[in-house]
């Protein structure tokens, strides 16, 4: 009587068993079959065909299949890039099908220094094609397509001085001369009509920022930014560049590589710290120190490095200061003085220049063109501004307002503009206040600037 | 009772074959799954320096110096062409070993070695491990901790 | 037994003198073996010898006490096997969800497993506990089981709730910022549990650290202990709920006067009802084997079920945990998803009336519903009242839970779940 009722259950017992049995050998099966197995035996396989000497076979047949990592303590990533790209260190292997193609160019940044996701992105703790190069749901750092490459050169080092990335350069160039400032913060530095990019090259696609510049409500609906009329190489350049931002903080061994002494870095430096207060440079300049003008002709290249790091060492007695440059500061000084004759763009000191000049590098600093067009000649769409549905053009500026006036506009902006229409949405674009970035000198020589812009021998007459 | 059933003690042939096919699966998930539980806990990687490392280029490394690698706790020795890797790990206990002016001394129990490695005095039961040091396909120091050599075993370049 | 079996060796080995100290019996052959069977084993002694037929039936109880039981089981066990990897840092605890997944042998499926047990148990507790109501099984002398039932329903979901946030991704980050906020609605107590909770204002590294100590340690120490006494209680109330169960009032023996001439090896006498009393004996089976056989094949089915879903399903890993750009909508988990539709209608009636009223009428219960018509039989007439009030309030915590679920999309505005909405497929 007892067993009787139960061995109606037997068979539910043989086949619940079997059922968990079967389950946990498919479980073992599925998590033991890995994809990167299959590359690894490839070139197993591969090294054993190319093997010259007993040994070398031997050595080869060896190998374990292993997951394969890169750790990088430093920059918090662990790469296991080379479970499958086998070969990438290996010269012989150049011009290889992927995954096991050589990759060159590592001489300056080792792979196990610098692993393989810093430059190339993507998810380097991932072992699967999918996952590891990152066009999967919930990865939001895909591989970087190799035609943007340089924008990762921009995250260790000067977008503008790295001779390796002119992409980069072109980039930055154009950043700073179509008046993407204007409305854009970049390092602390814009107004504040649209987003600040600090971060941008870490949030967004590169097919995004491209669709972005070309045609910007397209992406971002009811964004006001205008349509910017590029090139497509000028394109990809300014994407590139903005792939470059993306604001990580890198540790010191990455950061220390930020300068790549060069005489455009040195260039700055030397107006930067001031040195033209005390030395001269074709005739302009102080007469405290001597002139610099044939200083590479005068001075070995180590004696004037060392002169930065430290004056007293070779010119004893010295007035001039011990300024505490780093290495690669004292090195792009020096290289700008050995080579200031071959200079493309002269020296501007702008203690030289007109307020007139001044007030134009101003105008391009803080991007005033993005909105007001280069050289303040308008032509920007701003929908439904009763300015003719523009952001109003600067030429005729010192016909309308006294300096006085003008100062007070740019210093307080005009969050306010007139719309055409008040039954369609407000203009987009407005005049941000730019009182706490622009300061006292500058300020004048941008107002003088402007007031220059009028048309010589044009008085309409008040 | 239906006298066609089977009593108490008796369990039919079918009954008995599905039960022991039922603990058959049953012992096979189980044990599986305890497999699956070890494999589980054996780590595939490993989050520590590397046992096979690259130590730089040959030039880093003056004529007649030892340095210390800190992260890899070796000493790197070269003389005129010739590149030597010493373990700094003291066969003693464990302890990392300081150079000395003739060898290297062993700060926790007073082992002292020459600048071959061999003991000269102290607890320490054996000589410290030369590591294999080669030349890798893009030119740098290749060492190898998991590969130990005689104490007169050269890189030459 | 000739052939050797797993039976057959346990018998041999439970006649060596070693198996003898440890297992007392072996495979039991007469009932007495069998009564023995049971109260000699320390794992098994929780359970009386001789069960009722009307408990077995699987149409009774559905097997769902069991099946949250044999979900914590496989919890405590996965979940220990997790610690071995698992690091409670905001900058390592994604990274190595990440291995579990790509380095780690078996790592994928053990994390599935735990998180699909997880969100079976917060479903079977409640499961079970709809059945003890439809039952009417938490009356006298049942009140404080069911009270303690209650304890364990918010012990799951607190250990369902901290543990959500573990793996430190989006999906962690967002839901426990959003349940944490609801807490903090509360009136008084709200803003100070929820600092408590946080160790600080907001989800960080502090939070993380409290719920990992809070899901590996104490939550599951608390679980246990409950757990223990939940089951030692159902013994001692009488096994489970029976229709001819007599009436306590009936059978109560004075304290300090217990009969003693009955064996306690047997058949264990407590105060009040007693697998023994008032019952036709025939209508009654040895605990070994039906009860336990029963028991072995539910947890089989369990165990399969949760592998079934473990090795065909991923459990969700959204991106790394980013407190700038919280996804729309964000969602609590989605046993808090009715909460949290209240909550978007009014602040103080879903975060803090309704759950309050919720778990306070839950609590009182079985002491404020003392009639003893109806117990033990699903969905009896003369419960119709009760039955009806409780129906209502389920069907309305389910259709918020759905809504919540899945006709909420950005801006916790209406979307239909079948169509993605324009905002989830832009890219952020």
């Amino acid at each position: 009587m007892h067993r009787q009722s139960l061995q109606k259950f037997y068979g539910w017992f043989t086949a619940l068993g079997l059922l968990v049995g079967v389950l946990v050998g498919v479980g073992y099966y599925r998590d033991e079959y890995r994809p990167w197995k299959d590359y690894q035996r490839r070139f197993i396989r591969e090294e054993i065909r190319r093997a010259a000497t007993p040994e070398q076979r031997l050595l080869a047949q060896s190998t374990a299949l292993q997951v394969r990592q890169i750790l990088l303590p430093e920059l918090n990533r662990v790469d296991r890039c080379t479970t499958c790209h086998l070969a990438v260190e290996d010269p012989s292997y150049g011009g290889y099908p992927q995954p096991l193609a050589y990759h060159p160019l590592h001489d300056e940044h080792p792979f196990d220094k610098f692993g393989c996701t810093i430059c190339h992105r993507g998810q380097g703790r991932a072992t699967t094609v999918e996952d590891a190069h990152g066009k999967v749901p919930h990865w939001d750092d895909p591989m970087l397509p190799l035609k943007f490459i340089q924008a990762s050169c921009g995250q260790c080092h000067e977008a503008s001085d790295n001779p390796a990335a002119p992409q980069l350069a072109r980039g930055e160039q154009l950043f700073e001369t179509v008046g993407c400032r204007g409305c854009h913060k970049l390092g602390g530095v814009g107004g504040i009509v649209g987003p600040e990019l600090d971060k941008v090259g870490a949030r967004r696609s590169p097919d995004w920022l491209k669709q972005h510049f070309l045609e910007p409500a397209a992406v971002t609906p009811g964004s006001g930014m205008p349509p910017q009329k590029f090139s497509e190489t000028d394109a990809d350049a300014i994407v590139l560049f903005m792939l470059s931002q993306t604001g990580a903080e890198l540790p010191v061994f990455y950061a220390s590589m930020k300068v790549i002494p060069s005489a455009a870095q040195g260039r700055r430096l030397f107006q930067q710290k001031g040195c033209i207060g005390c030395h001269s440079l074709g005739g302009q300049g102080g007469k405290v120190g001597p002139a610099l003008d044939d200083v590479a002709s005068r001075r070995k290249p180590e004696w004037i490095v060392q002169h930065f790091r430290d004056p007293q060492t070779v010119s004893p007695g010295t007035v001039m200061p011990r300024f505490g440059f780093t290495e690669a500061e004292a090195r792009a000084l020096t290289d700008f003085l050995l080579h200031q004759r071959d200079q493309k763009v002269a020296l501007d000191l702008p203690s030289l220049m007109t307020p007139i000049d001044r007030g134009r590098d101003v105008f391009r600093k803080y991007g005033c063109a993005g909105c007001h067009g280069p050289e303040g000649k308008g032509g920007v769409p701003n929908p439904n501004a009763k300015t003719a549905q523009q952001v109003p053009a600067l030429t005729y500026v010192a016909d309308g307002y006294t300096k006085a006036e003008l100062r007070k506009l740019v210093t307080n902006g005009q969050r306010e503009i007139a719309a055409l229409d008040p039954q369609r949405p407000v203009p987009p674009l407005y005049m941000p206040p730019w009182g706490s970035t622009i300061k006292d000198a500058e300020m004048d020589d941008l107002v003088a600037y402007l007031f220059s812009l009028k048309p010589k021998g044009e008085d309409l007459g008040f | 009772m239906n006298p066609s059933t089977p009593t108490e003690n008796e369990v039919t042939r079918r009954g008995f074959f599905q039960l022991t096919m039922g603990w058959i699966a049953g012992s096979f998930a189980a044990a599986a799954t305890a497999v699956a539980t070890v494999r589980f806990l054996v780590p595939n990687v490993v989050f520590e320096p590397a046992q096979r490392f690259k130590a730089g280029a040959p030039g880093d490394y003056p004529d007649g110096s030892v340095t210390f690698l800190e992260d890899e706790r070796v000493f790197l020795v070269r003389r005129g062409n010739t590149f030597r890797c010493l373990s700094a790990v003291c066969t003693h206990l464990g302890c990392t070993v300081n150079r000395s002016e003739k060898g290297y001394h062993c700060p926790c129990h007073g082992s002292t070695f020459n600048a071959d490695g061999n003991v000269e005095s102290g607890p320490a039961p054996r000589a410290l491990t030369w590591f294999l040091v080669t030349l890798s396909k893009d030119n740098r120091l290749l060492v190898d901790k998991g590969e130990s050599v005689a104490s007169d075993k050269y890189l030459i370049l | 037994m000739k052939t050797p079996s797993p039976l057959g060796l346990w018998a041999w080995f439970a006649g060596t003198r070693v198996g003898r100290s440890i297992f007392r019996v072996g495979p039991p052959r007469s009932n007495l073996e069998r009564s023995q069977a049971m109260v000699s084993s320390f794992l098994l002694h929780v359970q009386p010898a001789k069960v009722s037929r009307h408990s077995l039936r699987a149409s009774y109880s559905l097997g769902l006490g069991l099946i949250s039981l044999y979900l914590f089981f496989i919890l405590t066990g996965t979940g220990v096997l997790l610690m071995f990897y698992y690091v409670p840092s905001t900058t390592q605890a994604y990274d190595r969800m990440k291995d579990l997944q790509f380095v780690v042998s078996a790592g994928l499926v053990v994390r599935n497993m735990h998180r699909w047990a997880a969100h079976l148990m917060v479903a079977f507790v409640m499961l079970h506990m709809c059945r003890v109501f439809y039952t009417g099984a938490y009356k006298q002398p049942r009140e404080f089981n069911w009270l303690l039932g209650v304890g364990l329903f918010l012990t799951t979901l607190g250990l369902s709730f901290t543990g959500y946030l573990l793996p430190w991704d989006q999906l962690a980050f967002w839901a426990i910022t959003v349940g944490s906020n609801i807490a903090g609605y509360a009136p008084v107590v709200g803003p100070g549990i929820k600092y408590l909770l946080l160790g600080g204002n907001t989800v960080g590294q502090e939070a993380l650290t409290r719920f990992y100590a809070l899901h590996v340690i104490v939550l599951p120490a608390v679980a246990g202990l409950m757990v223990a006494v939940h089951l030692f209680r159902v013994r001692k109330d009488g096994g489970l709920s029976r229709p001819d169960e007599p009436a306590e009032d009936a059978q109560s023996i004075p304290l300090g006067q217990l009969p003693t001439n009955k064996s306690y090896g047997l058949m264990e006498l407590a105060r009040g009802t007693t697998p023994q009393v008032g019952r036709d004996p025939d209508d009654e089976v040895f605990a070994w084997p039906h009860l336990i056989f029963r028991e072995l094949l539910l947890f089989l089915l369990v165990v399969a079920f949760v592998l079934f879903l473990a090795v065909f399903w991923n459990a969700p890993l959204e991106e790394l945990a980013n407190p700038i750009h919280p996804p729309n909508p964000a969602k609590a988990p989605w046993y808090f998803l009715g909460l949290q539709e209240l909550v978007s209608y009014s602040a103080f009636w879903g975060g803090v009336v309704v759950p309050a009223l919720l778990v306070t009428a839950l609590a009182l219960l079985p002491y404020l519903d003392r009639r003893r018509e109806g117990v033990g039989r699903w969905f009896a007439r003369e419960r119709r009242v009760a039955n009806t009030v409780f129906s209502i309030c389920l069907v309305i915590a389910i259709a918020l839970t759905i809504v919540g679920t899945m006709f909420r999309g950005p801006n916790w505005g209406w979307v239909v779940p079948w169509r993605t909405p324009p905002a989830m497929t832009q890219e952020h």
